[in-house]
């Protein structure tokens, strides 16, 4: 890619891009890196769709899981809360 | 309306809400002593505090909000010292010049993104590749997307630099990415 490597990103550092992308904003020239490579590179598209779809889901996860507190601990707090 | 009845029974609350804080507890610290000891403290701290609780929030909400607390003490405590150090961990899934390793690449995972998933399996899945990251990367991802702070919230309450915490979320990234794509997927 010759003289054209200060634009075309490697894999590693363009899925570095993805992810600081949730984060904050990217500087332009970041921007353009990140769009032209994602233009081409079908890995890396993955990865945004798939990284994106279970962050999403995380907040939920308390809700689909189902852990019991012992009953033995339930009853150490109950005698715990006394005057 | 039962909830805002404050009946300060202290027995009826533990019946009532001790296993839903637990639930809420486990997986952000995955760990079962610190899980137990959080929601031990929530209930304690609520019950020293009750003369204060002048029923703005429902009884729920105000336990939720002590716990909440005391899960973010708990991350605070934990990453006390921590040093971003140069693991190698990207190279499980970069080769020397920057590309994905062939077995590592991201496969197509034959599910619609867009549809809402409601399988107890994905989110055990995600439960488990969850506890498989180390400490801090787990931390800043528990912080971020499921307790939904702020990224330079996280970075000033445990005390890193914003660039390391870039890092750590896309390491967790990566490695649930992975993680997910072998035990939920079922590929590789």
């Amino acid at each position: 890619m010759g003289k054209f490597n200060f634009i075309w990103l490697s894999c590693k550092k363009a899925t570095y891009l993805i992810s600081k992308k949730e984060e904050a904003k990217l500087s332009r020239l970041e921007s353009v890196q990140l769009r032209m490579h994602l233009g081409i590179c079908g890995f890396c598209n993955r990865f945004q769709k798939q990284t994106r779809f279970f962050t999403n889901k995380a907040l939920h996860l308390h809700n689909h899981i189902e852990p019991k507190l012992s009953d033995e601990k339930k009853e150490e707090i109950k005698l715990s809360l006394k005057d | 309306m039962e909830e805002q009845l404050l009946s300060f029974n202290p027995n009826k609350w533990v019946e009532l809400y001790a296993d839903a804080l637990y639930a809420y507890t486990l997986p952000r610290v995955n760990d079962v002593q610190a899980a137990e000891d959080i929601v031990q403290n929530t209930f304690l701290s609520a019950w020293k505090a009750r003369a204060t609780y002048r029923g703005q929030a429902s009884e729920k909400n105000w336990l939720y909000a002590i716990c909440k607390n005391k899960i973010i003490d708990h991350f605070r405590k934990q990453s006390t010292g921590f040093k971003l150090i140069p693991t190698g961990e990207e190279e499980l899934y970069f080769d020397e010049s920057e590309h994905w390793r062939t077995e590592a690449a991201p496969r197509d995972w034959g599910v619609s993104m867009n549809q809402p998933v409601e399988s107890k399996e994905f989110y055990s899945t995600l439960h488990k590749c969850k506890q498989k990251l180390k400490d801090i990367q787990q931390t800043v991802f528990v912080m971020k997307y499921m307790e939904d702070v702020e990224s330079d919230e996280i970075c000033k309450l445990l005390n890193i630099t914003m660039s390391n915490y870039w890092v750590l979320i896309h390491r967790a990234k990566l490695h649930l990415r992975k993680c997910l794509e072998k035990n939920w997927i079922g590929l590789g």
